[in-house]
């Protein structure tokens, strides 16, 4: 890695967030920057993709090149942005609602294929930009704008769901704490692979201030508990399935094949490199030698 | 004598009909003759019917013709549901297994055929210990009835089969010659007489096969797409040879993710394609409106198959139009050309990466099922040609005033690529000014529309004129698209030889529309034929909204999965001329 003294403020833009004040993307917004500053990644060899919501805002936030796109696609942007050019440094930023509902069927195929980017959810529980519906990890029973009678869809649990897809780098973390959350994002951009933060960031304005105290109680780092083995998958599950606190760290970590690697392997296989367009290579080009013109070769 | 040879082939997809279509193909071409093939399959996914239409010409052609001098039935029931595709010529020849006797009646219009010719192309085939190569024995009668060059389909014979080695060669060639030997003594010999001429390099190839190879020629070292019939062959073709050329075929979990990748690996500076038919097209929608807004260059193809919903996947039809042309929500400028044909997919190839990069926004190809599945003899293309068009970087200096989205004059403006120092910008889909950054602004998105829009000002008045067959300004027009243009072309011809003073306008831009190329072609015209495969007359409402008509004007459209034949498009001429 290049040195490049360059402090995390430097990687933050001079425009002003949309978000609410109180609001846990700030935090988020800040440890991103504390983890490139740490990493010293020149901001021209960081792309940050995003899709819509809140917290998709947050590649305008930052002086690195950022894609703003639309609803549930960052993931298959940044997998593309990624596979044809290696030497970025690419991470995916988005919602629950972003990564989980609408984008939800791209996240099982950028784990599979371990394309080697980093994926940090903002995981607030509820829809902010469209002001307050029900999101896919809204708990049960709680009352939206779109839920009057409470919810009635059993909420996805994120890091069962990433767990359960094979994915390489799993954790969990939260602006309230963010030195711990930089560290992960540290980690995450560091793992060769798909590596999947999620964080959890309080939504003052639809679930209330009370969410800073709901996390504060239940939080815990796994990294203390007995048992603990970021490479060990069944101690990883017995973190995961734990509903009733709010784990943080780093749940599982596997070396693997990236999708780079596969691809590399059937290229040196190839012996590929930029040749010139051979037609004959590439198509039928039928033999006509013998003829001349005018040859009658079908009798009459 | 005739000019040219119109062959078919009926069975069942185990007896092998296209198969033995391919080879008959390929040997002509050896032999320096023209050829166009249809294939025509059902819904089964194995062993189900299927048919191939074979036109064998001395000069290029640019239709399947009318009707066929020779059909082979392998079976009647197969025969059956192709009849409304397989129409015959009057003393047409029909080749028919003796052991179906199940022929249909007289209602089926077979009254006019002159011969019936009954043939035990099935015992022929087991008595050559080869109970399979009934297609072999097919082979052999037609170049023993017709005289095609029995060692031309050999060798073809041999190098198809090659891969599975010397015994099933063999077997094959054995097949062959039995049906051959029995043709030179028990059927007459017809007489049929091409002439090869002006002998060149040449290329046997599909219409897939060509938008693939125009493709990795024109630049495109990124694709990413969804299995979809019948567009798949592009990305099986490019999934083969782009790990060859430094380049990677990714197969996405769906058509939306298969062109958000196509758009990611773009941004970073890699010419980047998708390709799909109607129903992944639909899905791509929203991602292509993306493009348009944050001005990212990207060609999606489209091979349109019979719609909508899932339609006719296997058949062909021209009504994606629309949809390619208004699509997407919002005003979102992007460019949609067409091909004509096998041949013109490597120059169509070349312009949609050249409109795409040069004006940073979508293109969408459309081609058809009847072009894509098609296989032609055609002149070996200038692929050295074909990589056109930069994009527009900017240049290393200052890069305090950089503006992504700078208003200029044509509407392009500097794109930077990630990895540029100083260059960083945020792209967007959210309305953005000159910098990029979000605005919800009156006065910012009506300049910023404006300055998309104007990159298709400039798209129309710069790109490569019309194409007009026939008169130039001719008093009975014909307008159309895509693959009937071969047909149109060829009815024009017609036309002339009976001294009409008729022409026809083909536009490769389809959208935006060089409306002022149409109105001088229609300067003269008494009386306007638009012809389309489109039962609502799609490209016949879309001219008209944009110009204007003789009062004489006719939409000649029919649904797809049954192509015009040239004869139709002349007597509808002639019937409105009345």
């Amino acid at each position: 890695m290049i040195m490049n003294n360059l402090k995390a403020k430097d990687y933050i833009s001079s425009l002003k967030p949309i978000w609410c004040p109180g609001c846990g993307d700030y935090g988020v917004l800040n440890a991103i920057a504390m983890a490139f500053e740490e990493l010293s990644i020149p901001p021209e060899k960081i792309a940050v993709i995003s899709g819509i919501g809140c917290s998709s805002r947050l590649p305008g936030y930052l002086n690195t090149y950022g894609f703003n796109s639309i609803h549930g696609r960052a993931l298959p942007i940044a997998c593309g942005l990624k596979i044809a050019r290696d030497d970025l440094t690419v991470i995916a930023v988005g919602g629950d609602g972003d990564g989980f509902s609408i984008g939800g069927g791209h996240l099982s195929h950028a784990i599979r294929r371990n394309v080697d980017i980093s994926y940090f959810i903002m995981d607030n529980q509820i829809y902010g930009l469209t002001k307050g519906q029900a999101s896919p990890t809204t708990p049960f029973g709680d009352v939206t704008s779109t839920t009057s009678y409470g919810n009635i869809d059993t909420p996805i649990w994120p890091i069962s769901f990433t767990l359960g897809y094979g994915a390489t780098f799993v954790a969990q973390s939260t602006p309230l704490d963010i030195k711990h959350l930089a560290t992960m994002m540290v980690e995450a951009i560091k793992h060769p692979g798909f590596a999947f933060v999620n964080i959890i960031s309080p939504c003052v304005t639809y679930r209330g201030k009370e969410m800073y105290q709901y996390i504060r109680d239940r939080m815990y780092y796994i990294d203390k508990e007995e048992g603990y083995d970021p490479k060990d998958l069944q101690a990883a599950w017995r973190f995961a399935n734990d509903r009733e606190r709010i784990p943080l760290g780093v749940f599982y970590k596997k070396e693997a094949d990236t999708y780079r690697d596969r691809i590399d392997r059937v290229k040196e296989k190839l012996g590929s490199k930029k040749m010139d367009i051979e037609m004959e290579k590439l198509a039928f080009v039928p033999d006509t030698g013998g003829l001349g013109e005018k040859d009658v070769f079908i009798p009459g | 004598m005739a000019s040219d040879v119109k062959i078919g082939l009926v069975g069942s997809g185990g007896d092998g009909v296209v198969a033995a279509g391919d080879i008959i193909v390929h040997a002509m071409a050896s032999c320096g003759l023209y050829a166009m093939m249809m294939k025509s399959f059902g819904p089964q996914i194995r062993g189900g019917e299927s048919s191939a239409r074979i036109r064998l010409s001395s000069e290029k052609v640019y239709s399947l013709g009318d009707g066929l001098d020779t059909l082979v039935v392998m079976n009647w029931g197969d025969y059956l549901k192709f009849a409304g595709e397989l129409e015959l010529n009057d003393n047409a020849i029909l080749i028919v297994d003796e052991k179906d006797n199940t022929r249909p009646d007289d209602s089926l219009k077979l009254q006019k055929v002159a011969s019936i010719v009954e043939v035990p192309i099935t015992s022929l085939a087991e008595s050559s210990k080869n109970p399979k190569g009934k297609n072999m024995v097919v082979l052999g009668i037609l170049a023993g009835m017709f005289g095609l060059s029995e060692g031309a389909l050999v060798s073809a014979i041999q190098k198809r089969f090659a891969h599975k080695g010397e015994g099933v060669v063999s077997t094959n060639v054995t097949s062959f010659n039995a049906g051959f030997k029995y043709a030179k003594s028990n059927i007459p010999p017809s007489h049929l007489s091409l002439q090869a001429s002006h002998i060149g390099k040449r290329l046997v190839i599909t219409g897939n096969e060509a938008i693939a190879l125009g493709a990795l020629a024109a630049g495109c070292r990124f694709y990413s797409g969804y299995p979809i019939t019948p567009a798949s062959e592009i990305m099986e073709w490019l999934g083969e040879k782009l790990p060859l050329y430094d380049g990677v075929m990714v197969q996405a979990e769906d058509e939306i993710a298969a062109i958000c990748m196509t758009i990611g690996a773009s941004y970073g500076g890699v010419r980047a394609m998708t390709a799909t038919s109607g129903p992944g097209l639909s899905l791509m929608m929203e991602s292509i409106g993306l493009a348009s807004m944050a001005e990212i260059p990207c060609v999606i193809v489209d091979v349109q198959r019979g719609g909508p919903s899932t339609g006719i996947p296997t058949k062909s039809e021209q009504a994606d139009l629309m949809q390619a042309v208004y699509g997407m929500h919002g005003d979102a400028p992007h460019a949609v050309i067409a091909v004509d044909d096998v041949e013109t997919c490597f120059e169509v190839m070349a312009d949609a990466f050249e409109i795409a990069e040069r004006y940073q926004m979508p293109v969408i190809a459309l081609s058809d099922q009847f072009i894509g599945h098609r296989t032609e003899v055609i002149v070996d293309p200038d692929l050295g040609k074909l990589k056109r068009g930069e994009r527009f970087i900017p240049q290393s200096g200052d890069t305090t005033s950089y503006k992504r989205f700078e208003d200029r004059e044509n509407g392009v403006s500097p794109m930077s690529v990630p990895g540029m120092k100083g260059f960083d910008y945020i792209c967007s889909g959210i309305e953005h000014d000159e910098f990029g950054s979000p605005s919800s602004s009156h006065v910012v998105h009506e300049k910023m529309c404006a300055k998309r829009a104007r990159k298709l000002e400039h798209l129309r008045a710069n790109f490569k004129p019309i194409q007009v067959y026939g008169s130039s300004r001719p008093k009975v027009a014909l307008i159309t698209w895509g693959s009937n243009s071969g047909v149109v072309r060829e009815a024009v011809e017609r036309l002339v030889s009976l001294g009409i003073d008729a022409g026809v306008a083909v536009p490769r831009l389809i959208y935006p529309l060089q409306t002022s190329l149409f109105e001088d072609f229609l300067k003269k015209a008494e009386l306007l034929l638009v012809v389309e495969n489109s039962y609502s007359g799609q490209f016949f409402r879309y001219l008209k909204s944009y110009i204007g008509m003789p009062d004489k004007a006719y939409s000649m459209r029919s649904s797809g999965a049954k192509i015009f034949m040239v004869k139709e498009v002349v007597s509808e001429v002639l019937k409105v001329l009345k």
